[in-house]
């Protein structure tokens, strides 16, 4: 550089952006980025930014702006096991592709599976659904009125009996039947219940599903880190949906699970028709957060 | 207000343990400590920083009553203005007349009828006559949910699971089960946006006149409480709080943002899916809870 350089340029210090910082930190709490994460992000950004050299007409706080942006991008852009791939790798060998949905209570997992069918069964492809919650009241006949609607096979056992079975007996029959696609619906459960989170390592071992996709809650504030922790040290989570961002979630949960475990959201649950599901994409996080 | 929020409010609490007289910076960090405490139970953002703003007034204000440590004063505080929020005491359910009529209302998959069949259960055990009706036209099979929840301890349950119109079961339900001392009433889970279904909700609440309006709020929701639990409030006038779910880490501020927007009391909690799983709101516990500090009672004590 030449010495008139410093002419043109200016260093940003911590002071220049510290407001803008603690705003953006803020809109991230707001949404429901959990606090660690949120704090981790502000500080990486702090970190990039201060020291660097821009020209003198840069107006700071849109460069910040467009840095943060640039950062969730990266947290959301994430290459992970791809859906599209290991299906059709699966669909060469004659194999069914086994999905096994994963996630804490109620957060939207049967509704979910009927969603995913619908989404398989408008590619032309065969699904059939394995009712493996056999714990929750009422979850059985929830899922066969969901099959019954949309046409497709569901194995079911009795309530109370084993859920790696019932799934077991699912892959069987897509095997028998050349089904394209098993959906394995697992009952709810809270990641801090170790037995219960055993109970669902012991149907992956069974059933040795192709991808697991962890169903989380849109509206849920700081605990999305915990169960993302907790669910993708038992099974192994290989994607996430994240439900009822119809409900003017502004679903910060996305941020703070894709951060943790650095795995991509694949869907947004949007309501409660079937279909109801749209491709998540990194830039409605960000809308989220500047609106 | 404005600076980084604080790291770990049980070091900042360590630090004031050995103090003798109210030091103005280290309040400063016990309040940063909370702020941070708060927002990671995800209690509204800016129902913490209004909480935080009367402790730190208060705590750098008002003298310490004699023989009373810098600790246990702040301790005091704080405790003191969380229970104004929720309650110094538990507030009973007060089953005045007969048929006392509860309506349910939340969020898709809050845990509503899940809490239904403990709460009629916790009424049975009183000795109280209870029934059930289903308003869940919407969620397949929500009737046999609560058939299922509640074939053990034989507690009737009226719905008509071909029957699209809520209203029509509900007087239907009235009707059959005015004898009995208790009636329950479940209904679909809505939120603020569904604007169709907390009108359905309103048709319902005029129909049923319910003596006691119960919103079911999930222990892991975050900054959303707030908006949501309005929106409820508005359409029908909630009358008190059960949240669920606090048997997994979540600390459950969501339902502090809840009450502070209705001002409807917290009445029971749910500890897991089970009918026995349910207990009666501890403010105490529920505080320290939030707060993430383990034994706020027997600081209290010595405070
Ligand atoms: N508005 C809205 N509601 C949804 C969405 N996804 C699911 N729901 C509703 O959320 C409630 C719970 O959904 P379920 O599919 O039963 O949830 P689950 O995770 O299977 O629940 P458990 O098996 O009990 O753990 C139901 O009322 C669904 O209709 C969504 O994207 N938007
Ligand atoms: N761990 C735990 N699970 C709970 C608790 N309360 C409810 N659940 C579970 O949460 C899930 C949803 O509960 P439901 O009772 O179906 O919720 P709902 O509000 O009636 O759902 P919709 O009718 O679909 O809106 C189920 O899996 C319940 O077993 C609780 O306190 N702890
Ligand atoms: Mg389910
Ligand atoms: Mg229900």
């Amino acid at each position: 550089s030449n010495i008139f350089s410093f002419i043109r340029e200016k260093t940003i210090s911590e002071k220049d952006i510290e407001d803008i910082l603690w705003d953006l930190e803020m809109s991230l709490l707001e949404s429901d980025v959990a606090i660690d994460v949120a704090e981790k992000i502000t500080d990486e950004l702090k970190n990039q930014l201060v020291g660097k050299k821009v020209k003198r007409s840069t107006d700071i706080i849109e460069y910040t702006q467009e840095a943060f942006k640039n950062s969730i991008r990266d947290i959301l852009t994430v290459n992970g096991k791809d859906m599209d791939s290991i299906l059709q790798e699966k669909q060469n060998k004659k194999e069914p592709f086994i999905i096994m949905f994963v996630g804490i209570n109620g957060t939207g997992k049967t509704t979910t599976i009927a969603k995913m069918a619908k989404y398989f069964l408008d590619r032309g492809l065969k699904p059939v659904i394995a009712a493996s919650d056999t714990f929750r009241a009422g979850a059985i006949e929830q899922l066969t009125h969901h099959a019954e609607k949309l046409g497709v096979k569901i194995i079911k056992h009795e309530k109370g009996a084993d859920p790696a079975a019932v799934a077991f007996d699912a892959v069987e029959h897509a095997k028998a039947k050349g089904k394209d696609v098993v959906l394995i619906d697992t009952a709810g459960r809270m990641q801090t219940n170790v037995n219960l989170m055993d109970e669902m390592a012991k149907i992956k071992r069974v059933v040795k599903p192709d991808f697991i996709i962890f169903v989380g809650d849109s509206l849920t504030g700081n605990d999305a880190v915990e169960q993302a922790i907790k669910f993708n040290e038992s099974v192994g989570i290989d994607a996430i949906i994240l439900t009822k961002a119809d409900a003017d979630a502004k679903g910060g949960a996305a941020l703070s699970i894709g951060y943790v475990i650095n795995k991509p959201i694949i869907f947004l649950g949007t309501g409660q028709g079937y279909d109801d599901l749209i491709e998540f994409k990194p830039e409605w996080m960000i809308h989220q957060l500047f609106t | 207000m404005l600076g980084k929020l604080g790291k770990s409010l049980a070091k900042t609490m360590k630090k004031l343990a050995g103090m003798t007289i109210v030091d103005e910076e280290v309040v400063k960090e016990v309040i940063k400590d909370i702020q941070r405490a708060l927002i990671q139970a995800d209690v509204n953002i800016k129902l913490v920083f209004k909480l935080s703003k009367s402790i730190e007034e208060r705590a750098l204000n008002e003298e310490p009553p004699k023989g009373v440590t810098p600790k246990e004063h702040i301790i005091r505080i704080v405790y003191e203005e969380m229970v104004k929020l929720v309650g110094e005491t538990p507030k009973p359910l007060k089953i005045d007349k007969k048929p006392y009529k509860i309506l349910f209302i939340g969020l898709q998959g809050s845990g509503k009828t899940t809490t239904i069949g403990k709460l009629s259960r916790h009424l049975q055990k009183k000795g109280l006559n209870t029934a059930i009706v289903c308003t869940d036209t919407w969620r397949p099979a929500a009737f046999d949910q609560l058939k299922q929840l509640t074939q053990e301890i034989n507690i009737p349950v009226y719905g008509e699971p071909e029957n699209k119109n809520p209203l029509e079961i509900a007087n239907k339900g009235l009707e059959k089960f005015k004898d009995y001392d208790v009636i329950i009433f479940d209904t679909a889970g809505r939120h603020k946006e569904e604007k169709h279904l907390l009108e359905e909700m309103e048709q319902l609440s005029t129909a049923i006149k319910p003596d006691e309006t119960i919103l079911v709020i999930d222990g892991t929701i975050g900054q959303q409480a707030k908006e949501q639990a309005r929106a409820f409030s508005q359409s029908t006038p909630v009358g008190s709080i059960i949240v669920t779910k606090l048997d997994g880490s979540a600390k459950g501020g969501g339902a502090l943002s809840a009450v502070a927007e209705t001002g409807a009391p917290i009445k029971f909690i749910g500890t897991g899916e089970k009918l026995e799983d349910f207990e009666v709101f501890d403010p105490e516990r529920f505080i320290s809870r939030l707060l993430g500090m383990g034994d706020i009672r027997s600081l209290l004590e010595k405070a």
